[in-house]
């Protein structure tokens, strides 16, 4: 049998070494880069662009405004190492391809895991029964366009010997055993993947990329003081190996080990209103969902989300901008451009408490007049585009987050979120801590258990007062119908007066 | 396309290469889906689909690998994927596929006249329900309507003789509606699911409800901080069922990280509380005859009259306990390895009418939504967002938004002192409406 994959053998991987020493530099890896390089990683996403030609004019021969044709193929390697044993790898090798069409407010969609031209032009077929409105549009021809590229590469993924992938996990399994003898058991998740894309539009645009992915989950089991604590840590980039230089798992395996014994002493948490500091990082998931959900167009469009007819009004406090930003180098909501092919760029939603613009798709952009904004994402083939968040964060203020803490005389100190969820329509939403702290007289005090904050968007961002200036970023997976990875990034922030769904009535 | 053929033959390289045990689970179907808002189509997605999961054993060595493409080249390197993976993995020695050839009858999972219901039928069905909807006094918009059904085969075979496969079918649909009111917006959503088309409940009986679902949270008002009885109703069983499942998984017990770890054959709950796993439940949406690795399913008690009776296994974890598989192996997919997980999981029916409960409790809350991540697995900890309606002297008062509940699992479960009569067993996690005493509120 023919070896489909030479991309693994030994002479690629010293042909991208001596090019890497050569430039001296971190290489930025262009799409045509790592196209070379994926030569045979999986099979090679070979779609003549002949075909894409047809399956767009096949989709649009009923009618309609906009058709396009998304093709992937995405292997992916994932190694369990929990309990001391190395339990489970799982290889995996997907690809197909999706048709849609966009008639009016309609989209036909239809998809097919066989990429030959007889299921692809299925697809077309089918995807094309949705026009009905009678409005022809003639595709543009197809012109293969080159974009700058915000993800670099050191060590591509797939030069990389599995072997190199486990050692990375067992210094994660380590660390965390050691960093306590309350620590009884460390579960290392070790994720990584090579998305191959082909966009090409009605429009004319034809765009080819390759973005790699790493997901790396650690969890400990603290078990001590009559009760038990599971913690966890996760780092992600759309990177090669070298995130590992950087990020250090045994780092990531210290914070998920300090967190589980931390919360063995955690006392029993307040219930009630109170005000709330959240920590930088990760704890930006709270405007993710709070705030992002409700300005993604979608449910603009449709006149239902929260922030209807307020583009241009002061929604929150002075002190409070938020971005969304699918640029950012190498982060995980990071892609060159989205799945509908428009370019990433840095949106800023809320501009000292106006807003001042929504996160777009192409059909919700065309519904509501406005730019294509880069959020048209997607889980895979199988689903059509959708607005989705990217790397979306509040801005830094101007307060130390020590004065911060320290002009808190009670309240809850947020340390780690869990992750939450809201309501687009009400905008009503609800989180969950990792990791908190009472704040007695100005000081972060003693460790309380895992409790619920829920509020409401538009009251919520009316209430942040201070805002600090240590942005920070984390790594997560947002779920709306399918899933999208994301970052959430916020400097220390304070709430005065959220709902803490603690199980202590205070005096 | 010839599964059977092609997961026999996957089991047939497997072997040549070296493999000791080998399993193929083969996944084929189509689905459709569709969305309407105010009358309109607005999607429509089709598709067929199929995949394979290997999962190979060399050596007590696992190896797993999945693939979307089944010529015979993609084929074969999937194999020689899974086997690389298996060789530099740790040997453990519970590492084994099942052997257990029978499967266990279940009806009602296929419906051969889904495919051939009309189109139009399908569209007309989701536009009836937001019409139906949308004409109750005071909703005022529409979040849309969807129809969505699927139907599609399992094929597993593995090394050891095996080759079972059974077809199952799904189809639903549901609205989403939106009451205002001055500044105040409140959503309602309602849907049905079945394994057979004319099972679907009528629309206006899923339009009513949608749209009660948002008329009745319109005015709330905010309460205190206060320990009160709190009455969930059964869609929000999942918010104390889901760590429960999750505690009682067999594996999360081996590795200590579960609350109910220690507890079998002890009191966890209140005497009122039978809890069952069902993979065998005619026309069940969770029933199957084989579970994600070819064990027959049963149906059994989990949690008797307050007592802990068993944990949930699949083969690799059953072995490990020195126990028999329960037949709880689950997949996500073809894409994953075989996990543990329920089938259609619930709590045995009580006597009480729901409004029998509501009359005898003095102060407290109906809780109609919950969010957050429900009981913690691992310590059994519970804290939650919720809105639902307050209950003053035996009587609905007013609706309640943005309070929390909180607890422990051994509080909540032991506080349960009402259960009521009316389980529906459409679901596949579910519950009657029950009531806990007295449980944590944060309010004003």
């Amino acid at each position: 049998m023919k070896d489909v994959f030479p991309g693994l053998k030994p002479i690629n991987r010293r042909k991208f070494l001596s090019l890497g020493l050569q430039g001296g530099l971190a290489l930025a890896a262009t799409p045509a880069l790592v196209r070379s390089l994926l030569a045979g990683e999986g099979q090679k996403l070979q779609v003549p662009d002949e075909l894409l030609k047809k399956a767009l004019a096949t989709a649009l021969k009923r009618g309609g405004d906009f058709a396009d044709v998304y093709v992937e193929n995405r292997v992916t390697r994932s190694i369990l190492l929990e309990e001391g044993r190395f339990k489970s790898a799982v290889f995996g090798l997907i690809r197909g391809a999706g048709v849609r069409v966009i008639d009016g407010d309609k989209t036909g969609y239809a998809y097919t895991d066989e990429l030959t031209e007889e299921k692809i032009l299925r697809a077309a077929e089918v995807a094309s029964f949705i026009a009905t409105s009678g409005k022809k549009t003639q595709p543009v021809a197809l012109k293969e366009q080159k974009r700058p590229s915000y993800i670099r590469v050191k060590i591509p993924l797939q030069e990389v010997a599995d072997a190199k992938r486990m050692e990375i996990m067992k210094r994660a399994h380590e660390a965390a055993l050691g960093y306590d003898p309350r620590i009884k058991m460390a579960s290392i998740d070790y994720y990584d993947e090579i998305r191959d894309r082909i966009i090409a539009t009605s429009e004319g645009v034809l765009l080819r990329s390759s973005l790699p992915l790493i997901f790396f989950i650690v969890q400990t089991l603290a078990v001590g003081n009559n009760t038990s604590h599971m913690g966890r840590e996760r780092l992600s980039r759309h990177s090669g190996l070298e995130m590992f230089d950087e990020l250090p798992p045994e780092k990531a395996a210290r914070e998920a080990a300090r967190e589980s014994v931390t919360m063995l002493e955690a006392r029993e948490a307040p219930a009630g209103k109170m005000d709330v500091v959240i920590q930088n990082g990760w704890g930006g998931v709270l405007v993710h969902e709070a705030v992002g959900h409700p300005l993604e167009a979608d449910n603009i469009a449709r006149e239902t989300g929260a922030f209807v007819g307020k583009l241009g009004q002061k929604v929150a406090a002075d002190i409070f901008t938020m971005v969304d930003d699918g640029s950012l180098p190498n982060y995980r909501g990071t892609t060159d451009f989205d799945d509908e092919g428009t370019q990433m760029k840095k949106n800023v939603l809320i501009e000292n408490g106006v807003l001042v613009k929504y996160m777009t798709d192409v059909l919700s952009a065309k519904q509501l007049k406005m730019e294509r904004t880069g959020n048209g994402r997607r889980e895979s083939f199988r689903y059509y585009p959708i607005p989705r968040m990217t790397n979306t964060y509040i801005e830094k203020g101007k307060d130390k987050p020590e004065d911060i803490v320290a002009s808190t005389k009670s309240g809850l100190y947020v340390q780690s979120l869990s992750g939450g969820s809201v309501n687009p329509t009400t905008g009503v939403f609800n989180f969950t801590c990792r990791e908190a702290y009472l704040i007695e007289d100005g000081k972060k005090t003693v460790p309380v258990r895992g409790a619920t904050l829920i509020g409401s968007c538009l009251d919520i961002i009316t209430k942040i007062d201070a805002v600090g200036n240590d942005l920070d970023f984390g790594p997560g997976i947002c779920g709306k119908g399918q899933a999208a990875e994301v970052t959430a990034g916020q400097p220390t922030v304070r709430i005065r007066g959220i709902t803490v769904g603690g199980t202590r009535q205070r005096a | 396309m010839d599964y059977r053929a092609i997961a026999e033959q996957v089991i047939k390289i497997c072997k040549q290469k070296g493999a000791d045990q080998a399993e193929a689970y083969l996944a084929s179907g189509r689905e459709l889906s569709l969305e309407v808002r105010n009358g309109k189509v607005e999607s429509i997605q089709e598709a067929s689909s199929y995949g394979l999961g290997l999962r190979v054993i060399s050596g007590h060595k696992l190896g797993f690998a999945y693939v979307n493409d089944f010529r015979p080249e993609s084929l074969e390197e999937t194999v020689r994927r899974a086997l690389d993976f298996a060789r530099i993995l740790t040997a453990d020695e519970n590492n084994v596929l099942p052997d257990e050839p029978g499967v266990t009858e279940v009806r009602g999972l296929y419906d051969p006249g889904l495919s051939q219901v009309a189109m139009d039928r399908k569209i007309a069905l989701a536009r009836e329900v937001e019409s139906l909807a949308l004409k109750v006094k005071g909703i005022t918009r529409s979040e849309g309507a969807r129809y969505g059904e699927s139907e599609g085969e399992i094929v597993l075979a593995n090394s050891l003789g095996l080759v079972k496969s059974y077809k199952s079918s799904a189809c639903g649909f549901g609205v989403g509606v939106i009451a205002e009111k001055g500044d105040q917006k409140s959503s309602g959503y309602e849907s049905c699911q079945r394994r057979f088309f004319a099972d679907l409940k009528p629309a206006a009986e899923v339009a009513k409800m949608a749209a009660d679902r948002a008329l009745e949270m319109l005015d709330p008002r905010p309460v205190k901080t206060q320990r009160a009885a709190v009455i969930l109703d059964p869609d929000v069983a999942y918010a104390i069922l889901g760590g429960i499942i999750q505690a009682i998984n067999g594996e999360r017990v081996l590795q200590g990280a579960s609350f109910l770890g220690k507890k079998l054959g002890q009191k966890i709950a209140s005497e009122l509380i039978t809890m069952i796993d069902d993979g065998t439940l005619e026309k069940g949406l969770a029933s199957a005859p084989f579970d994600g690795e070819g064990v027959p399913t049963q149906k059994r008690p989990v949690v008797e009259n307050g007592i802990l009776r068993g944990f949930l296994y699949n083969t690799y974890a059953a072995r490990r306990a020195g126990v028999k598989s329960t037949g709880n192996a689950s997949r996500g997919g073809f894409d994953s390895l075989p996990g543990i997980g329920p089938h259609n999981f619930y709590i045995s029916a009580g006597k009480m009418k729901p409004e029998e409960i509501i009359g005898a409790t003095e102060r407290g809350v109906l809780v109609k939504e919950v969010t957050g991540y429900g009981i913690n697995p691992v310590n059994g900890n519970f804290s939650g967002g919720a809105a639902g309606l307050w209950i003053e002297n035996g009587k609905i008062a007013f609706p309640v938004k943005g309070i929390t509940i909180a607890g422990t699992a051994e509080e909540i479960l032991n506080g349960i002192d009402m259960l009521g009569n009316d389980l529906d067993l459409n679901r596949s996690r579910t519950a009657p409406t029950l009531r806990i005493k007295s449980l944590q509120i944060g309010g004003e």
